[in-house]
């Protein structure tokens, strides 16, 4: 009896599963329906989860505003969210699967570079493209992964630059310190090469290491303290710390008394989401760059943060509606460059897409007029310079006249 | 006679004194203007307002104090007349301080990093000269201390002259005196190097090595020996501040590795069940400590600063009752296949960290901070005893000595130990064996819970928390032997001492890993862990 339900079970389960299959076989990903599917690689749990959790709301609300207009192509946009638990390798996995299975014109994520680099031989062997919204170490040019964010040269060194300048404290020693992975070790390697080339010796930096998600930071506050107590001219750190560090680190350094004016921080990678929960007045002067800061004037900015903040409200969104951060712009200006490509080449087929990139503009709230090239699969953004206020936010230190052409690969590497 | 010449004087004063104010008007409203001016003009407007400090008059003084502060908190607002001032009493006119609101179109001026350490000598030099309170005046001398290259050269001399506090006016005198050191009489020089030394520190050594190369080294003998006494303190200092700074790191760190793990030990060691779950238990330990802070800014306000200590019975109550509604519900069904229990409790910890996401969302919690875990107070050479990690050493220390009195002098502890060490036999004899497991789990339940009190105000608080700590507690737990809560003791304080000594010279991952084979190579040794308890186990 048992046996012979479990059979019937078997054949119905069978039966069930070729019926629900069938059609997603036959049909060739967008070319029947009404509908395009896009594919979001963000973490809802893990390390980074706090911050990439945001993305996958903000790619959803730029489809929902394509969609509003009439969709792509006479399609509305469907977009497909996913997990990759803030682990490298699921990241690779979840986006073959999209793309073989789901069939999806495009993707959109990953935000640290080591989950990229597991992401970039599955969409160079699948021919499919991934947007990618954060600033990086450059050095990679693949044409199957746009780079929406900058690369070190139009992020990373015109920040070192403003701290080196008379303007900013004419920073003479860099203490470095990131997370173990291949992002902070290329920009520091990069930032070596620069400061060598700028005639400043050896002896002028140290650069330490931590594992991903550290969190006990009194040892090396301790090793700042007594670098910048060498003397030798004005001292400052290079964070390339992500996730939970940098606010523990933060709360580390204000808790052993350093001001912004003793030893500032550049944190390459602090956006106004690491602040939430920090007690910031004693932290205010903190630098960071990035090619959006949530206080970037202009009308453009005005419309996206109260989209936002409507969004949040709407949609039930668990995340505070009044903060808005880099990526979360860039994964917007990432799928409107993604819808704009698509409706020129008047196509989803990758090749097409690709062609297209040529050429574009967009208005991004940043305020700047970002545009691609025929070049490269870089994007062209303006630079800002922040510095961490008494509420939790950053308030804008300088910014560029226009935004620089991107340099994929720096010399100084 | 008398009257009339009084009065005269009295007209004579009265007139007098509107031509002073018009007289004191025009450089205030010039150096208003500047603060709401460019870049280089905030830093004039800076230097300028440090300059009153030492030279101006009292009440140019009490009139410059405010604004300087206002700049650093961003509280002058400009418009198209002038500048206005945020104060508790409302907003002022930045020139005549009589009330006055903002024009349209108002902003705050806004320092970059160069123009706000001048603005921060300047609050400070004025908070000196014109502050009623001995703490605020002291607290700016402190501030002044650390950088005392930049300032008027008599400020210090004049400040000590108007100070009536006896006490402060030695510190300041003393303060003038080590900023004489590049002076040209050799007596205050060697004073101004006494006077460095006093406080030991590298930054003080930066300041006398150049002194070595003084054409007064060589020349002066006296000035010599002086210099070379100050380098020989000084680096004493820095060596006894190193060690007192490696101890205290790898105790605050051995603190919060016994938080993490002392509730393990208990439900490991008794019952021998491997929870994952324990990760979850510290987080929501720091969820419900939040929840205290925020019912007490809603209900009592008065004692906000005091939430860390009131939510000490609350978060241990709240997860020991999660602890044992785990135990009863799913637990004790599968201590029999102890695979099944280490993925139920993984399940378990998914469950709460899925559960606190959706309820509280992924971002980190607001935490107030209260005067009693802010910032720290410099002791010799380099070494800082931050009171945030003091408070979790404490908080170790105590619920050390809870839990050991627990076990050893009460008969729920005699249970406890009972069953640890052979479970049939002490079911023979009448413990109640269900009872003792479920109790006993709460308890390593709600250790795990004050564990995340202890490190609210130290670590970020989100639903991810716990699952830094459950491998580090596990390494303790084994390490210390299971069961033993002298075991715990030992683990955490070798670990936390090791990894510190290690991470200066290596590197943080480097420590890592060294402390990772380092134990399992005692493993190999030792398996049964440094303390094992003498007994019957299966």
């Amino acid at each position: 009896m048992s046996l012979l339900s479990r059979r019937s079970f078997l054949h119905a389960t069978a039966a069930a599963t070729a019926t629900l299959a069938a059609p997603a076989l036959i049909r060739p990903g967008h070319a029947a329906g009404g509908t395009v599917k896009l594919g979001c690689l963000f973490s809802s749990s893990g390390t980074m989860a706090n911050l990439e959790g945001r993305l996958n709301h903000v790619v959803r609300m730029a489809a929902d505003e394509i969609n509003a207009k009439g969709g792509v192509n006479g399609r509305t946009i469907e977009v497909a969210a996913s997990d990759p638990a803030s682990d490298a390798p699921i990241y690779a996995q979840v986006a073959k699967q999209m793309l073989e299975q789901d069939k999806v014109a495009a993707l959109f994520g990953c935000w640290t570079s080591v989950s990229r680099k597991s992401v970039l031989p599955v969409v160079e062997q699948s021919k499919g493209l991934l947007f990618y919204p954060l600033h990086f170490e450059g050095d990679e040019n693949s044409k199957n992964v746009v780079y929406v964010n900058s690369p070190p040269a139009s992020s990373v060194l015109p920040a070192v630059d403003y701290l080196m300048s008379e303007d900013g404290v004419s920073a003479k020693r860099f203490f470095m310190i990131g997370s173990d992975y291949v992002w902070p070790r290329t920009i520091n390697k990069q930032l070596k090469g620069y400061w060598k080339s700028k005639g400043i010796p050896e002896t002028a930096w140290k650069e330490e290491y931590v594992p991903f998600g550290f969190s006990n930071f009194q040892t090396l506050v301790n090793q700042i303290r007594a670098f910048a107590d060498q003397g030798g001219g004005k001292p400052v750190v290079v964070l390339t710390v992500v996730g939970s560090s940098i606010p523990d680190f933060l709360r580390e350094f204000a808790n052993q008394g350093i001001k912004a004016t003793d030893i500032p921080v550049l944190g390459l990678d602090m956006v106004e989401a690491d602040l939430e929960g920090l007690n910031t007045e004693p932290l205010v002067g903190h630098l960071n760059c990035w090619a959006y800061l949530q206080n970037a004037p202009g009308a453009a900015n005005t419309a996206f943060l109260k989209k936002w903040a409507d969004y949040v409200v709407a949609k039930k969104v668990p995340f505070k509606g009044d903060v808005v951060i880099d990526p979360m712009v860039s994964a917007y200006d990432s799928v409107h460059l993604w819808a704009m490509a698509a409706a020129k080449a008047n196509s989803f087929d990758v090749p097409e897409v690709q062609k297209a990139f040529a050429g574009l503009s967009f208005d991004c709230p940043s305020g700047y007029k970002i545009s691609m090239t025929a070049e490269n699969n870089y994007v062209s953004r303006g630079v800002f310079i922040g510095s961490v206020n008494a509420k939790q936010g950053f308030d804008i230190l300088w910014q560029s006249k226009d935004a620089p052409k991107p340099v994929p690969f720096s010399p100084y590497s | 006679m008398m009257r009339r010449s009084f009065t005269v004087a009295a007209i004579l004063i009265a007139a007098w004194i509107p031509s002073v104010l018009v007289a004191a008007e025009a450089p205030r409203a010039d150096l208003v203007a500047k603060l709401c001016g460019e870049t280089a003009a905030m830093g004039e407007a800076g230097r300028a307002l440090t300059g009153l400090a030492q030279d101006g008059s009292p009440d140019d003084r009490r009139w410059a104090a405010p604004l300087a502060r206002a700049m650093l908190d961003r509280k002058l607002s400009c418009d198209a007349v002038g500048g206005v001032l945020l104060t508790a009493d409302g907003p002022q006119d930045a020139v005549t301080r009589a009330p006055r609101t903002a024009g349209e179109r108002d902003r705050q001026p806004f320092l970059s990093l160069r123009n706000r350490a001048l603005f921060e000598t300047a609050a400070a030099t004025l908070q000196l000269r014109t502050a009623t309170d001995v703490g605020q005046r002291a607290a700016a001398l402190r501030a002044l201390e650390r950088q005392t290259s930049g300032l008027p050269d008599r400020l210090f001399e004049i400040a000590a002259d108007e100070e009536s506090d006896a006490g402060l006016k030695a510190q300041i005198l003393a303060t003038a005196q080590a900023a004489a050191l590049n002076s040209t009489d050799p007596a205050k020089r060697i004073g101004a190097l006494k006077r460095i030394a006093a406080t030991p520190d590298r930054r003080a050594l930066a300041q006398i090595r150049p002194m070595t190369a003084d054409p007064a080294y060589a020349a002066n003998p006296e000035f010599r020996s002086a210099v070379d006494a100050a380098v020989t303190t000084i680096n004493r200092g820095i060596l006894t501040g190193d060690v007192l700074a490696a101890l205290y790191n790898g105790l605050s760190f051995a603190s919060i590795l016994f938080m993490a793990a002392i509730g393990l030990a208990v439900i490991f060691g008794l019952m021998g069940v491997i929870n994952l779950a324990q990760g979850e238990m510290i987080m929501i330990g720091a969820y419900v400590t939040w929840l205290v802070q925020e019912g007490l800014r809603h209900a009592a306000p008065a004692l906000l600063d005091w939430y860390l200590i009131i939510a000490i019975p609350v978060a241990f109550l709240v997860t020991a009752g999660i602890g044992i509604a785990l135990e009863a519900v799913l637990l004790r069904h599968l201590y029999k296949r102890p695979l099944m229990s280490l993925l139920a409790t993984w399940a378990v910890s998914l469950f709460l960290i899925n559960l606190v996401r959706v309820t509280f969302g992924t971002q980190n919690l607001n935490f107030v901070t209260p005067f009693y875990v802010t910032g720290g107070v410099p002791v010799i050479g380099d070494f800082i005893f931050t009171w945030n990690r003091m408070f979790a050493i404490a908080f170790a220390v105590v619920t050390l000595a809870i839990t050991w009195g627990l076990m050893r002098l009460t008969p729920l502890g005699l249970n406890i130990r009972a069953v640890t060490q052979n479970r049939s036999m002490a079911a023979c004899i009448g413990i109640s064996v269900r009872r003792i497991d479920r109790l006993a789990f709460g308890l390593g339940s709600g250790l795990a819970g004050l564990a995340g009190l202890a490190l609210a105000p130290i670590y970020s608080v989100n639903p991810q928390m716990g699952q830094n700590f459950i491998i580090d507690s596990f390494m303790v737990v084994v390490l210390g032997g299971v069961g033993t809560i002298v075991g715990t003791v030992v683990a955490a304080l070798g670990i936390g001492q090791i990894n510190v000594l290690i991470e200066p010279l290596w590197g943080a991952v480097a420590a890592k890993v060294i402390v990772l084979l380092m134990i399992i190579t005692f493993l190999q040794w030792r398996p049964e862990g440094l303390f094992a308890i003498k007994g019957r186990r299966k």
